[in-house]
């Protein structure tokens, strides 16, 4: 599905899982690509390297997932790509097009929904279209739209300390779909949320993501939701954050909850978690 | 896909007038009893009146000088609300550049601080040589009293928003003023509102203390007047008129407060103070 440099390397590291190790397939030009891409951060006591030599590119519509363990650059890699923090090296190229500032055709999720206390949930929802110019008509039907399919329906104009959390991180959802992006990222979107919440979030944003089939990258610490959701996920070591394999994921969409005990997706998680390094 | 949520029903109201019996009718009664105790002390001979007069004979000068003391508090009101108001946007403005424009903080700020520690009062008594005896001289010390903590508490505001908020901002195409417009200035309110209940405060002690240094008007002359004559009941009056024109005017900023940051949790937080 995409050419993957990296590829070759992360194939000779797999070992065990190689079987399950995408083959590149340049089926089609990649819409993000990421060649090289080095983060070091100064501080008193000299340079962090946070992540190494990254190369790793996305088809247009693939859903990706990056884990790894705490401190490996996972969310630094997703701010890199959206153009908000700055590469020491290497660069990031999205729709053919090299990355210097901030993008903009693209919706972020992070951990906190960051929704804002002075707006109602149909107002933040609102917020990228009052800021980007959108024809005010036309987005707060789709915003309707949008807070109904996750269930916010009714909840339009209630302030955002009025919901859990859970329905905040779905409006927060919303507010990233509501200007189609091509791109979606989702920086540990539900990481702050109990497991039964978070189940019923990734099939929601299953659904989401197979009505638009926006370009996705999620950055996760929970193995089970990379697998459920992605088509190839890929895994960092620990500090300085490399791609230390990648592992591509065949089960048919759309995924339900009970997949998750099949024998393969139980393959998977298992492999993952050898790539990782747990026990 | 998610169940449907119903929105869950906001709690009934209670009737307007049953909270008003703690909230007007418990500091209420404090009042009376605390004025009623003073009438029968002061009846009952247990302080020379001359010394403290009793409620009564201040309330029968208030009714008497109802005129010219009101026209006495206009004018201090005017100087006060004018300083007030000079000392908000002066103060929100410049938090404003000072946050935005890193060279200009570097230059300013230090001066700033001198000129907040240095006593704005020991300045009255050459403000009244330099700008008379009017409304001038009043109107600055109750600005440079009241502006600083307005300064600094804006300034506070506008620098505490998340990393991760300004980048949903940038991704969304915003530059450093859309950030300012739909991010850093809401974000600031609750700040600005709470320094504007301090700089309303400081703003009247501004305007009184210019009126003790050099004036032919207003509250603070009345004050310095009564004293020279000893006339402690025309002190009272004075009293009142001050603590009226000043609950009135904080509750005016307390009121646009309540209107522009409801949203704010300092403005919902029900249950904790009822703990108390």
């Amino acid at each position: 599905m995409a050419t993957d440099p990296g590829s070759t390397r992360s194939a000779e590291r797999a070992g065990p899982i190689a079987g399950a190790v995408a083959v590149s397939a340049a089926a089609q030009r990649p819409h993000i690509a990421l060649a090289h891409i080095e983060k070091v951060y100064g501080s008193e006591h000299g340079a962090v390297t946070a992540l190494q030599d990254i190369n790793l590119s996305v088809g247009r519509s693939e859903f990706i997932s990056i884990i790894g363990p705490s401190g490996s650059g996972k969310s630094t890699l997703l701010m890199i790509v959206a153009g908000l923090v700055g590469a020491t090296a290497g660069s990031v190229v999205i729709a053919d097009r090299p990355v210097a500032a901030p993008v903009t055709d693209v919706g972020i999720v992070f951990q906190q929904d960051l929704l804002f206390d002075w707006r109602t949930v149909l107002g933040n929802v609102l917020l990228p279209a009052e800021i980007r110019g959108l024809d005010k008509a036309a987005a707060r039907t789709k915003a309707m739209t949008l807070l109904a399919r996750v269930g916010l329906e009714g909840f339009e104009h209630r302030r955002p300390w009025e919901l859990s959390g859970g329905m905040r991180q779905r409006a927060a959802l919303c507010r990233a779909l509501l200007h189609d992006a091509s791109i979606l990222l989702l920086d540990e979107p539900f990481g702050a949320l109990d497991a039964l919440t978070r189940d019923q979030m990734n099939l929601d944003l299953q659904e989401l993501w197979l009505t638009d089939r926006p370009t996705a990258i999620l950055v996760t610490h929970s193995i089970s939701e990379a697998v459920f959701l992605s088509d190839r996920v890929i895994v960092l070591s620990a500090r300085p954050g490399r791609i230390a394999t990648e592992v591509r994921i065949d089960l048919a969409r759309p995924r339900s909850i009970d997949v998750r005990d099949s024998a393969a997706f139980v393959a998977y998680q298992h492999a993952l978690r050898l790539a990782i390094g747990h026990p | 896909m998610t169940p449907p949520a119903t929105p869950p029903s906001r709690p009934a109201r209670r009737l307007p007038w049953a909270s008003l019996v703690p909230s007007v009718g418990y500091p209420a009664l404090i009042f009376v009893v605390l004025v009623a105790g003073w009438e029968a002390g002061a009846r009952a001979g247990l302080f020379p009146r001359y010394l403290l007069p009793a409620p009564s004979d201040v309330l029968a000068r208030c009714l008497t000088t109802a005129d010219l003391m009101g026209w006495h508090a206009l004018m201090t009101c005017d100087e006060i609300v004018v300083g007030f108001v000079l000392a908000a946007s002066v103060g929100v403005l410049l938090a404003a550049v000072i946050v935005f424009v890193r060279p200009f903080e570097q230059a300013i700020y230090p001066w700033l601080v001198v000129v907040q520690v240095v006593p704005k009062v020991a300045i009255g008594p050459l403000l009244v040589v330099w700008l008379g005896i009017g409304f001038l001289p009043k109107i600055v010390i109750s600005f440079l009293l009241a502006f600083f903590p307005v300064l600094i508490s804006t300034m506070v505001g506008l620098r505490s928003v998340q990393q991760d908020s300004v980048f949903l901002l940038r991704s969304m195409g915003a530059g450093p003023l859309k950030c300012f417009v739909y991010l850093q200035l809401p974000n600031a309110l609750p700040q600005i509102f709470g320094s504007l209940k301090v700089a309303i405060t400081l703003a009247i002690v501004g305007a009184l203390v210019g009126e003790f240094v050099g004036a032919d008007h207003g509250l603070g002359y009345v004050l310095v007047v009564s004293t020279g004559t000893l006339d402690t009941v025309l002190m009272f009056v004075a009293f009142v008129w001050i603590t009226g024109v000043s609950l009135l005017l904080y509750a005016l900023v307390a009121v646009v407060e309540k209107l522009c940051v409801s949203w704010h949790v300092s403005q919902r937080s029900g249950p904790l103070t009822r703990l108390f």
